[in-house]
């Protein structure tokens, strides 16, 4: 099952026949204090790049948007009205990438403006019936009229750009943006290298690129990167559009996962089947003295280990099937567990058995061909000298180290999501609701009649306009100065909002005041964080210091507000600065009263479908997006909880099942100890303390790996719990309550037998 | 317990019709039949027999190791019958040791821990202990045994061990299963010395299951039991 999900992961973007060549370009960021990373690039750059670059075979812009689509009949009636994600598309994009057209070509269908592309998915869904799409208009923003010149087969699951409608390039307004200095991240470029071109020849290209068209400026320095589209989907370093990475480092966390399933499952086999071994010596004795070769007992043990583990995987696949439905739905993805259409399923598969039916088998198998035939036959035989005695112990302490380690693991995350769940992020986020407004100039117009109808539904206690929550995947930096000409050293988060916008979001002020009323950028508000990087010790002293935005837009500084998380907490909190400008809101966000958040929902969009008739609702509550930052950790945590309990569980089997053949075993010496004097409870306690030192010892090899393993985990959060000795102690006593109760039940009645059965002579 | 009766008769062991069989299918399959005995404080008794008299079933009921169908026992003026399982293995501890045929060591523990074994049960404190097994050790020529495990050992030298065992818990009764059964016949002599030895000066009573007439000869006294009666 693990290995169905990496490889899902692995295959993102892979189906591409240039994959090797297909690079994207990334922008790099260079600061006084640190490095950041974008996977968008400046507009112009890619004109440019055409032009200065000779490596290149093809090169594509790829612009993310969205928008409301609505799709007329015949009759000319609206048919559909719908938002959806959109990409402006260059027609290279489809040399880059091989995806297939089922109408039209892709050169010429994107080369005009206000020409589209749609998915066989988006064409059935617009007209029902993907061969008529052709030639037939779609409205874009309420405002374009789009041809559709092209059809082409639907994406798989697994792609980095889910283009869906892809819009002609040539007709994205801001795509002759001469601006250098803005990076969007839904701006994106790719390019194909020429066959037996090194990505590393483009170096030196590049440094002459970026000398050319940025200026010298020592607190910054752009440069631009590239980037192998194989990694796009596993380096966490950059977003994409798909909005979906999953880290090579949790990758390599299930993996591990996965590997010390497997370990312990082995582990138990072993120990299992070695302490069996005891009761087939005879057979082993009779099969040698009829004159069976050590070899061959050896292959016919492997066989049936091997027989075993086929017989396993067949249940394992059935299981899986049926688990499949609860992995999608963790991990929100469509994973396909199909071996026609993944072969390198079937091959996996087929090594595993292998490995593990040897893996598990060959201990065994050797040990039990090498039973003397003489003492075999008689039965004599024991545990003691069926050899191992300590490989076995070292197994079981292998095996609960591993459990232990598991234990403590999963403890923690849990612990560090409550963490993360509960720690205050410096505003308030509760019954917040993020309504999402359109940003065309005919409807920035009605923002005050919304926000004043909103305002006035009972149940909601205030509202605001700005670009995002405090807290967001949504972040805007530019460049500042900071009373006087000079560019500050760093750049600043910037957050628009109106004058509701501390009072909706509860942000407290240190100095000074919020934001006046206004439309345009007039004043400022920064953070603690912008000071501290700037040494102003004193809050006051900030009040008045004259701000200039991006180059423009004068502003005293008028308050100072308290650090708030403004992104997931696993990064510091960013320098902020906080301005009234109407043309960049996109939300209005409404506090509701906690208590009657349904029924205010539904006014509210009631109110908002009245005023923008044209539009599509949407809206989310800031509590969900602050937790979407975590659902990493929420799919880890499930993880953990599930594959450790699976842990727990095979290794107190494996125990349950070692404890039984040590107290057959011991079933002689037990009854003498017993005619000796012992009571029950003296033997079982006897039994127990042998176990528990083993288990004990597991603790002392889990603790330091566990240690290790975990602070590294931690280390990824800027806001983390401090590392207890709790989850350890937790994990060992767990553990060695479990070993108790499973070898209590088990040794209570092989102590209770009548020592008379044991002592009676053979 | 009453010490005045128990010195008064010196009656340790009172059987009164014991009765053993094992109900298979309806028919009652006897193992033994109105046993009535007593056996009193200091004897050496051999019980004696063909295969299958009983025998061992005899020995085990004293030992309290199997229970009787039917009938009275008392041990030292108490009632058997009637006894729970914490007062059973404080007879164990404190009167009653048990020599066998297969020895029955503990095959992991050196001879010096076998023999320590029982005090360990018995709660004799850490100083004492060492004492006492030294001087089993001692008085059964062992000590050059005393590190080695019983599989090192002959057959004579681990029931030598075996019995050791029995004494150093300094019991009342000694109860031995066929104790040379497994052994050669000069080992057999020796360890039968050492039972008649251990009656006579240490006053152990002593009960032994045997086939053989001359061990039974070191007894005081000759139980014959035949189709589980005695005769």
């Amino acid at each position: 099952m693990i290995f169905i999900f990496v490889r899902h992961q692995l295959s993102y973007d892979q189906y591409y026949a240039n994959k090797d060549r297909i690079y994207r370009v990334t922008t790099e960021f260079t600061y006084a204090e640190g490095k950041e990373y974008q996977n968008g690039v400046p507009r112009p750059l890619g004109p440019a790049m055409r032009n200065d670059f000779g490596m290149i075979e093809e090169l594509a812009m790829l612009q993310g948007s969205a928008g409301i689509i609505k799709v007329m009949d015949d009759a000319g009636k609206l048919r559909l009205k719908t938002s959806e994600p959109t990409f402006y598309v260059e027609p290279q994009y489809f040399k880059i990438f091989d995806i297939k057209w089922l109408e039209g070509n892709a050169q010429q269908a994107l080369s005009a403006p206000n020409t589209v592309a749609l998915s066989k998915e988006m064409a059935l869904k617009f007209f029902g019936d993907w061969h008529q799409a052709l030639g037939k208009t779609i409205n874009y923003q309420n405002k374009t009229d789009l041809i559709v010149t092209g059809v082409f087969a639907d994406l798989p699951e697994n792609t980095s750009n889910p283009i869906k409608i892809a819009i002609a390039y040539a007709g994205y307004a801001n795509r002759n943006m001469k601006q250098w200095g803005a990076v969007s991240s839904s701006s994106e470029c790719y390019i194909l290298l020429k066959e037996g071109a090194d990505i590393a020849d483009l170096n030196g290209p590049r440094d002459a690129f970026v000398k050319k068209y940025y200026k010298e400026d020592k607190s910054e320095k752009t440069n631009h990167l590239f980037q192998l589209l194989t990694d796009i989907h596993t380096n966490e370093t950059y977003g994409n559009f798909a909005r979906k990475t999953t880290g090579k480092a949790s990758l390599a966390g299930l993996i591990v996962i996965g590997l010390f399933l497997l370990v312990t499952a082995c582990i138990n086999f072993v120990n299992l089947a070695t302490a069996q071994a005891v009761s087939r010596s005879k057979e082993v004795g009779v099969r040698k003295v009829m004159g069976s070769m050590r070899r061959q007992l050896v292959v016919q043990f492997l066989t049936e280990t091997v027989t075993l583990t086929c017989i396993a995987l067949a249940i394992a696949c059935a299981l899986t099937e049926a688990a499949l439905p609860g992995m999608e739905s963790l991990f929100k993805e469509n994973i396909s567990f199909s071996l026609l259409e993944h072969p390198v399923i079937f091959v996996f598969m087929l090594a595993m058995v292998v490995v593990v039916g040897f893996l598990a088998g060959f201990y065994p198998a050797m040990v039990m061909s090498g039973f003397s035939p003489a003492l075999a036959i008689k039965n004599k035989i024991s545990i003691g000298n069926s050899g191992g005695g300590y490989l076995r112990k070292v197994l079981v302490v292998v095996q609960f180290a591993i459990t232990i380690i598991l234990i403590t693991g999963t403890l923690v995350v849990l612990k560090q999501m409550k963490f993360l769940r509960e720690k205050p992020l410096g505003f308030n986020s509760t019954a917040v609701a993020m309504v999402r407004v359109p940003v065309d100039s005919l409807s920035v117009l009605k923002y005050e009649t919304l926000k004043t109808r909103i305002s006035k539904i009972p149940g909601v206690l205030s509202a605001t306009l700005c670009s995002a929550a405090p807290s967001s995947e949504d972040n805007n930096t530019n460049n500042f100065s900071f009373g006087g000409t000079e560019d500050a050293p760093f750049n600043a988060n910037t957050k628009s909002g109106d004058e509701d916008y501390f009072k909706t979001f509860g942000l407290q002020l240190l100095a000074g005041r919020s934001l006046l009323k206004s439309d345009t950028i007039k004043e400022y508000v920064v953070n603690e964080t912008l000071l501290k990087k700037l040494n102003v010790r004193n809050p006051q002293d900030a009040i008045g210091k004259i701000v200039a935005l991006g180059g423009g837009n004068k502003g005293p500084v008028v308050g100072v507000v308290k650090d708030f998380n403004n992104m997931s907490l696993k990064e510091a909190i960013s320098p902020i600065l906080i301005v009234s400008q109407k043309t960049r809101y996109e939300n209005i966000a409404v506090k509701m009263d906690s208590k009657q958040i349904a029924e205010t929902s539904r006014q509210v969009e009631a109110a908002w479908n009245a005023i923008y008739v044209d539009y599509v609702y949407s809206s989310s509550f800031v509590d969900d997006d602050i937790n979407a930052y975590y659902e990493s950790e929420r799919v880890m945590g499930v993880l953990f909880k599930v594959f450790a309990s699976v842990i727990i569980f095979i290794s107190f089997v494996g125990l349950f099942g070692l404890i039984s053949f040590v107290a057959a075993q011991r079933t002689k010496e037990m009854a003498i100890r017993k005619v000796l004097g012992a009571t029950t409870i003296e033997l079982v306690g006897m039994l127990n303390s042998s176990f528990l030192l083993m288990v004990f010892l597991a603790n002392i090899v889990a603790w330091p790996i566990a240690y290790i393993l975990i602070s590294k985990w931690l280390a990824g959060y800027t806001y983390r719990i401090s590392l207890s000795v709790w989850p350890f102690v937790i994990a060992m006593v767990l553990s060695m309550l479990i070993t108790i109760v499973t070898v209590t039940l088990r040794s209570y009645k092989a102590a209770r037998t009548n020592p008379i059965d044991a002592l009676k002579y053979e | 317990m009453s010490n005045t009766h128990q010195l008064t008769n010196n009656n340790m062991i009172k059987l009164e019709n014991i009765e053993k069989y094992y109900a298979n299918k309806g028919l009652k399959n006897y193992i033994l039949r109105h046993v009535t005995t007593t056996i009193n404080q200091g004897e050496f008794v051999s019980i004696m027999g063909p295969s299958g008299a009983g025998k061992s079933t005899l020995l085990n009921i004293i030992g309290m190791l199997e229970a009787p169908t039917y009938g009275l026992y008392e041990f030292m003026g108490e009632n058997i019958t009637s006894l729970n399982e914490r007062k059973r293995i404080e007879l164990y501890r404190n009167h009653i040791g048990f020599v066998f045929q297969a020895y029955h060591l503990i095959d992991e523990m050196t001879v010096a821990e076998n023999i320590e074994a029982p005090l360990l049960y018995k709660k004799v404190g850490s100083a004492e202990r060492k004492s006492r097994v030294a001087d089993m050790l001692d008085r059964f020529n062992i000590v050059g045994k005393k590190d080695l495990f019983p599989n090192q050992l002959s057959g004579g030298q681990q029931q030598l061990v075996g019995i050791a065992r029995a004494v150093v818990a300094q019991p009342a009764l000694i109860l031995a299963d066929e104790p040379t059964g497994n052994l050669q016949s000069v080992q057999a002599l020796q360890i039968m010395e050492l039972f008649q030895n251990l009656n006579k000066t240490d006053n152990i009573t002593i009960i032994q299951v045997t086939h053989s007439e001359a061990n039974a000869a070191y007894g005081t006294r000759i139980l014959n039991l035949q189709d589980g009666l005695i005769i």
